[in-house]
């Protein structure tokens, strides 16, 4: 038995060895994806791979880098030595996609392997059809670039020049991939040394100790805090849609005792794009914000992931087979997984008094991954992501707005460059880049804004760049709400053509949106910036959360002064009508408006009465449903589409907005997006008899 | 007799360092006194004076150098209590500010538990709302070329609008590029001058002149918010002066290490952020410099924080990307990392594991530990170290209070012992050590994971609390020596008449390396002129004048830039420029390991500084003769405390400090009570006081 003092020293320095790699790798790497967005990871594994300690950065790797570890233990067995490093990025053995390359390297003390690093960073540039690594023009794992279900990239401490130069000889900009792989070449080092310096201070016996009992004891504290929430099944759906396909990701997650079972059967068949996910992605893509929601307080390793069931149908978006493209997983389906598995925590959360707080509605459903390439105003070959799908919007919560611009949850320390980084780095300048107006999901509490920005060549040696974009979300809505809150806006991407808007003020762009003939939707694909082209891309808002009716007025008028709400918007959506002189909420005006809004609520649609309501409404106590069927049966519904919700909706697809309300009170307990035929989300807490 | 009079004023006291005709050293202590903190600065000097039994008007009449270092724009910040402040920026731009590179500052400065629990967080409130924030047609590209020409009217409808109307204060002015090309921004000064000529107006391409529109727009609106703020304080601090008829130069710290004639200092708020704890690690390089030390880690631990910097080669260390209250902030600014953990920090138990943690939350002065009998109820560091036998309860704060035990015991044992299931001695060594790891994992990321080896460094040991617990972790660490310096208890103010006035210029130019040595020689040219210039006009002759230049250099294609002193005679001829590429390429390799340099990439030289000084005379105290090495009259008995490695407590000599003498030698295990402080002397370790009165202890 170790005492308290020691294991908590030990405990800590373990994350610690986990935040010095990850600085290592940002100060070595010079990607600005890397070091600006701070799209990496770096994590510690125990002998057999699984997770010992989860680092910050993007957390859907924790979980595939631990089966990254195990599938060169099986691969290598009897053949791994000190000062190995292995690269491994083949999605259908553990990674997300190509390009986020593994670099994992075994930890031996005294010539026994006692643990792993892994860390991973996007690299420059992986060799697939379209530069960056994101391709959507590809039809299979074929042409999206070099990929290795595993190989030895440094021997016992000498790289490989042999298999460094073949990889490199596969890349665009072959420079800037070698210092990706050096920087993790270098953050698996630091975290050796520093791993060795533990284990000699403190006895290895004493840290794998520590160790194992934080692993047991991370187990017990999710499994104690499951058995706190309630028992139930709870439903979630994302739609994602490139070009004319729309495909789902259906989740029903169920929660029994102390377990919690992810299944996602009735999801579609996997893309001929390559938005797919693996298995292993799918698996990441539930745990990224499983970690922050339900175990912010427990430390991060294999004791969280033994609670938690997959089921995945094989051939499926969320687990494709070989060779299905998946090099926009990342910012394809393991987000809608993400966004499902956040809005079922949420509900889920949201039935506990206790946990309640913890509950959010979506953040940042939508990243839109714009690469820019060709040659900049330096005559320097330059290939980068626009890092502001990194700045999303936080979904509101049970208790406050969203954050305005504040981010993601399966990567808590995401950032975006500077204009001027930018305007350095590749020859363009913004013509704006500011926070999208009535972005934000609707609700008692607001989903946090999203943002807009456009930008034409500037100085370009060739008269301007290429990009390649694989943007989704601008169809459907994907930021989910919570508990009657609204879902945040839709993306829009947009190619406005030789018509550079008045330079400096871009209002002639603000209602960009619907396609003319000078503007051209964008979102997949690789497109010209020439001339005096422009690009517009404005991102989603995050979900809001509770009915937006009960937003007091005071908090909608204070939007529309510091320019989150549009009058109209606070009109149509939040029944609060604004006195343009004051700028302050018509008291007489609202109530009358809001109440009329109450009538039209219910007016709706009911598909059935209850017989024996058991369920009753949270707000007014009165009957509401059955507790065998769906309540959703028995509530009143309102359909409407929500292109006409208006502001960044307007240019959604054909997609509605379901309000289902208390026939009695007409508060709105919860609002699906949806296609027309789908059938209604069940969501329920088991009731025992 | 011409004195030096330094004073520091801190959060919790104002500290006093009166150098008389440059060779001796008194010091003085008093409590601060917001909001003003005039009369806590008269109450230090005055206790300073009666050491010297100099009556305070004497002590002005023979002064000839004020020295200033201040906590008030800290205060300011983490009280909101600066001006209304309006912004002008770029149209298009307008909300730069409020979302920070979008979760960058959601997440800046948070905890691990922080990071983890992104739900549970959010962004400190802007110093400047939406509504104060206004755009203005106009455009710089990133060559500093004019795109397009400033829209005046828009700019005279701004300031109307911010001043008129909405009755701002202060206001900061950040365009794009302006570090390029600042004719927009000053052009908007002008006319917010002409029209109000009271109204404070900070630029970026002045206070901050960097790349990174965000950084430089943040530094800017903190540097207006307090901008009034500081203004008022410098002049308030002036009429002080003047009514002891004191008239002679008064010079005011700055966080990059230097100190600035008060007018100046005036319009530059930002640079006073933390600059005194900046000045403890001035004064450590002083004291180091006059013992032959290079290598130090400058360590501070009073009630709340543990403060440390470093210096290294007789270098001192910049920070990377430094907050004030979680607002970014981008001037040069010498790096003092911190951490919440005090002599009044609380001791609480971790909630996933059960397992002790000191701070950071803090028992503040009131109700303040347990032990001091003013109504605290939660166990602190402090009672921890009654508990160890480390404090005195009769001789706290040289007796002005007797320290409440009982109690201590009670409350320690309920709350700490026995959750833990051990007993009150075993807790409160489990907690010592508790501390004295997370002070030490502090000290291991700015040392080790920048690839310092803690084994070349001495470690100087200041404030109420590190002496106490320094010769326990300072032997974790593997330092050389632990030296408590005299001046312990008032550090910052020694730092501050140990600094020079000095001036900061920088240029922002990507190059290639190696270049021409002339090419860089002419990109220092104008810089040196201004510098020189400055320095005239402040009085400086030529030969009290020093000019220091580095140069931030990168792998090309890198983001992150390592700045690299010249250490070759400058102007720079070629074999000089070589041997700072070698040096670059040596802090590289350092830094991130063998291999991790990528060459065949290039180099790249991105900012060149130039720092300027006018060297003000430095003092030089007698060292005083050493007597016989045995301390046995300064003995004044025994105490069981906690000696690191045993498991009970241990019985140890305990001495006054004020009856050692320079020679005498200490045996640990030991303590020594100073007047202020208590340094404790570990098993197998030895004291030695030196000629300065300085206790040093050898760690083994």
């Amino acid at each position: 038995m170790i005492d308290p003092i020691t294991f908590s020293i030990i405990r800590h320095r373990l994350f610690r060895v986990v935040d010095e790699a990850v600085i290592t790798l940002k100060n070595v790497s010079g990607s600005a994806i890397t070091n600006e967005g701070h799209d990496l990871m770096v994590s510690l594994y125990r002998a057999d791979g699984s997770l010992l300690m989860g680092g910050v950065g993007f957390l859907h790797h924790l979980t595939s880098a631990a089966e990254a570890c195990k599938s060169i233990i099986r691969r290598f067995r009897g053949d791994i030595h000190a000062g190995d490093v292995f690269l491994l990025n083949d999605p259908y053995t553990a990674a997300l996609h190509t390009s986020d390359v593994y670099l994992v390297a075994p930890i031996h003390y005294r010539g026994e392997l006692v643990a792993w690093s892994a860390c991973f960073v996007h690299v420059y540039d992986i060799g697939a059809t379209n530069p960056g690594g994101f391709c959507p023009d590809a039809d299979n794992i074929y042409t999206e670039g070099f990929s290795s279900p595993g190989l030895r990239l440094v021997e016992k401490g000498e790289i490989n020049r042999a298999i460094m130069d073949t990889f490199l000889n596969m890349v665009r900009s072959p420079d800037m991939v070698a210092l990706d792989l050096n920087s993790m070449i270098a953050c698996n080092n630091v975290a050796r040394e520093r791993m060795l310096a533990l284990i000699g201070k403190y006895g290895f016996e004493t840290v794998d100790e520590t160790c194992k009992t934080l692993i047991i004891r991370s187990e017990e504290k999710l499994r104690a805090r499951l058995r706190e929430l309630p028992d139930g099944q709870w439903q979630s759906r994302q739609y994602l849609s490139v070009e004319d396909e729309v495909c789902r990701v259906e989740l029903t997650m169920t929660k029994r005792d102390d377990t919690l079972t992810f299944d996602f059967s009735g999801s579609s068949e996997q893309s001929r794009h390559a938005i797919n996910c693996t298995r292993w992605a799918s698996l990441g893509g539930l745990f990224a914000p499983l970690f922050p929601l339900l175990c912010y307080d427990i430390t991060w390793n294999e004791g969280v992931i033994s609670p938690i069931t997959m089921i995945a149908p094989e051939g499926t978006i969320v687990n494709c087979t070989r060779p299905a493209p998946v090099s926009v997983a990342t910012v394809g389906a393991i987000q809608s997984v993400n966004n499902a598995a956040c809005t079922t925590i949420g509900k889920m959360l949201s039935a506990s008094e206790k946990y309640a707080g913890e509950a959010t509605a979506v953040w940042h459903a939508n990243h839109f991954a714009v690469f820019l390439f060709g040659q900049n105003q330096h005559n320097k070959q330059a290939i980068g992501i626009l890092t502001e799908t990194f700045a999303g919007a936080g979904g509101a919560r049970a208790w406050a707005d969203g954050i305005e611009v504040g981010g993601e949850i399966p990567n808590p320390i995401s950032r975006m460059a500077n204009v001027e980084t930018v305007e350095y780095t590749f020859p363009i300048r913004y013509l704006y880049r500011r926070r999208l107006k009535d972005s934000g999901g609707p609700g008692r509490y607001r989903g946090g804004v999203g943002m807009e920005l456009s930008f034409v060549p500037h100085d370009a040696p060739d008269g301007g760049m290429h990009y390649v974009v694989s943007g989704k979300g601008s169809k459907f809505p994907m930021s989910e709400g919570l508990a009657g809150g609204y879902p945040g806006s839709p993306n829009a991407y947009m190619w406005i053509k030789n018509n550079e808007p008045g330079a400096g003020n871009g209002e002639d762009t603000a209602q960009a949106g619907t396609a003319t003939a000078e503007q051209q939707v964008v979102d997949w694909g690789v497109f010209p910036l020439m001339g005096d082209d422009a690009l517009y891309v404005r991102w989603n808002g995050g979900g809001g959360y509770g009915d937006p009716l009960a937003r007091p007025p005071e908090d909608v008028a204070h939007d529309v002064r510091d320019g989150l709400t549009s009058i109209e918007f606070a009109e149509t959506v939040y029944g609060v009508v604004i006195d343009a002189g004051t700028g302050e909420a018509d008291q007489a005006l609202t109530e009358e408006k809001r109440a009329g809004l109450i009538r039209y609520r219910k007016n709706g649609t009911q598909a059935a009465t209850a017989a024996n309501p058991r369920i009753t409404c949270k707000h007014c106590g009165g009957s509401l449903a059955d507790d065998d069927g769906n309540w959703k049966e028995s509530a009143v519904l309102q359909e409407m589409p929500m292109q006409s919700l208006g502001g960044p909706y307007a240019s959604g697809g054909d997609v509605v907005l379901r309000s289902f309300s208390c026939p009695g009170c007409g508060v709105l307990l919860d609002t699906e997006t949806a296609m027309q035929d789908d059938p209604y989300l069940h969501d329920q807490i088991f009731i025992r008899r | 007799m011409p004195f030096v009079v330094a004073t520091d004023v801190g959060g919790t006291c104002t500290d006093t360092v009166i150098v008389e005709d440059g060779r001796s050293v008194f010091i003085g202590k008093a409590l601060s006194s917001p909001p003003d903190f005039a009369d806590g600065v008269i109450a230090s000097i005055r206790s300073a004076a009666e050491t010297m039994q100099v009556g305070l008007a004497d002590i002005f009449r023979q002064t000839t150098l004020f020295i200033h270092g201040s906590t008030v724009v800290d205060n300011t910040l983490l009280e909101r209590k600066g001006a209304r402040t309006g912004l002008i920026t770029t149209a298009g731009f307008e909300d730069t500010l409020l979302v920070t590179r979008g979760a960058y500052g959601r997440w800046s400065g948070l905890s691990e538990e922080g990071l983890k629990h992104p739900v549970a967080t959010d962004r400190p409130a802007p110093l400047v709302p939406y509504g104060l924030i206004r755009g203005v047609t106009e455009r710089v590209d990133y060559k500093g070329a004019v795109i397009q020409e400033l829209d005046e009217a828009e700019v005279a409808e701004a300031v109307s609008y911010l001043i008129g109307e909405q009755q701002v204060e202060s206001v900061a002015v950040a365009l794009l590029w302006s570090f390029a090309n600042p004719v927009h921004e000053q052009r908007i000064r002008s006319i917010i001058k002409a029209r109000r000529p009271d109204i404070h107006v900070s630029v970026s391409s002045e206070i901050a002149p960097l790349p990174g529109e965000y950084e430089r727009t943040s530094t800017t609106v903190i540097n207006a918010y307090a901008g009034q703020v500081v203004n008022r304080y410098i002049s308030n601090l002036q009429k002080l002066l003047g009514e002891f008829n004191y008239t002679g130069p008064v010079l005011v710290m700055q966080g990059y290490g230097g100190l600035l004639p008060a007018e100046q200092a005036a319009g530059r708020a930002v640079n006073m952020v933390e600059c005194g704890p900046v000045a403890g690690v001035i004064g450590s390089k002083f004291l180091g410099d006059s013992m032959g030390d290079s290598n130090i880690i400058a360590a501070d631990m009073g009630g709340t924080t543990f403060k440390v910097g470093i210096i290294q080669d007789g270098e001192i260390e910049y920070a990377r990307e430094p907050l004030i209250d979680r607002f970014h902030y981008s001037v040069p600014k010498i790096d003092v990392a911190s951490i919440g953990a005090g002599g009044g920090s609380l001791v609480t138990l971790e909630q996933d594991t059960a397992a002790p943690l000191v701070g950071p939350r803090s028992a503040g002065a009131d109700p303040g530990p347990i032990c001091y009998g003013l109504g605290g109820t939660q166990p602190t560091l402090t009672d921890v170290l009654l508990l160890l036998g480390y404090i005195d309860p009769q001789r706290f704060l040289n007796g002005a209070m007797t320290l409440e035990t009982g109690n201590t015991v009670r409350l320690f044992r309920q709350q700490v012992a026995e959750p833990l299931g051990l007993t009150v001695e075993q807790a409160a060594i489990g907690i010592f050590r508790v501390a004295s790891a997370q002070v030490t994992d502090l000290i291991h990321k700015i040392t080790v994971e920048q690839g310092l080896d803690p084994r070349d460094f001495v470690l100087h040991a200041f404030g109420g609390t590190c002496p106490i617990l320094a010769s326990a972790f300072a032997r974790e660490l593997s330092v050389q020596r632990v030296i408590v310096p005299y001046t312990a208890s008032v550090n910052c103010a020694f730092g501050l008449a140990s600094t020079d006035v000095m001036h900061d210029y920088s240029t922002t130019l990507t190059k290639s390396a190696p270049c021409p040595a002339g090419e860089i020689n002419a990109i220092y040219e104008p810089m040196l002129k201004t510098a020189a210039d400055m320095l005239d006009r402040e009085g400086f002759s030529g030969d009290k004048m020093s000019f220091k230049w580095s140069v931030g250099f990168r792998y090309a294609m890198q983001v992150h830039e390592i700045i690299t002193p010249v250490r070759a005679a400058t102007p720079l001829d070629d074999a000089g420029l070589e041997r700072l590429i070698d040096d670059f390429e040596a802090l590289y390799e350092n830094r991130y390991g063998k291999g991790s340099a990528y060459r065949d990439a290039g180099i790249e030289m991105t900012r060149f500084r130039l720092s300027a000084a006018g060297m003000i005379d430095r003092f030089e105290v007698a060292a005083q003769a050493f007597a016989d090495s045995s301390a046995d009259a300064a003995r004044t008995g025994q105490r069981r405390i906690f000696v690191d490695g045993h498991d009970g407590l241990t019985d140890a000599g305990i001495y006054d400090f004020e009856k050692l003498r320079p020679g005498n030698i200490i045996n640990g295990p030991a303590v020594i009570h100073t007047p202020i402080t208590t340094i404790v002397i570990q098993d197998s370790q030895q004291g030695f006081m030196d000629g300065y009165r300085n206790i040093v202890i050898d760690i083994t």
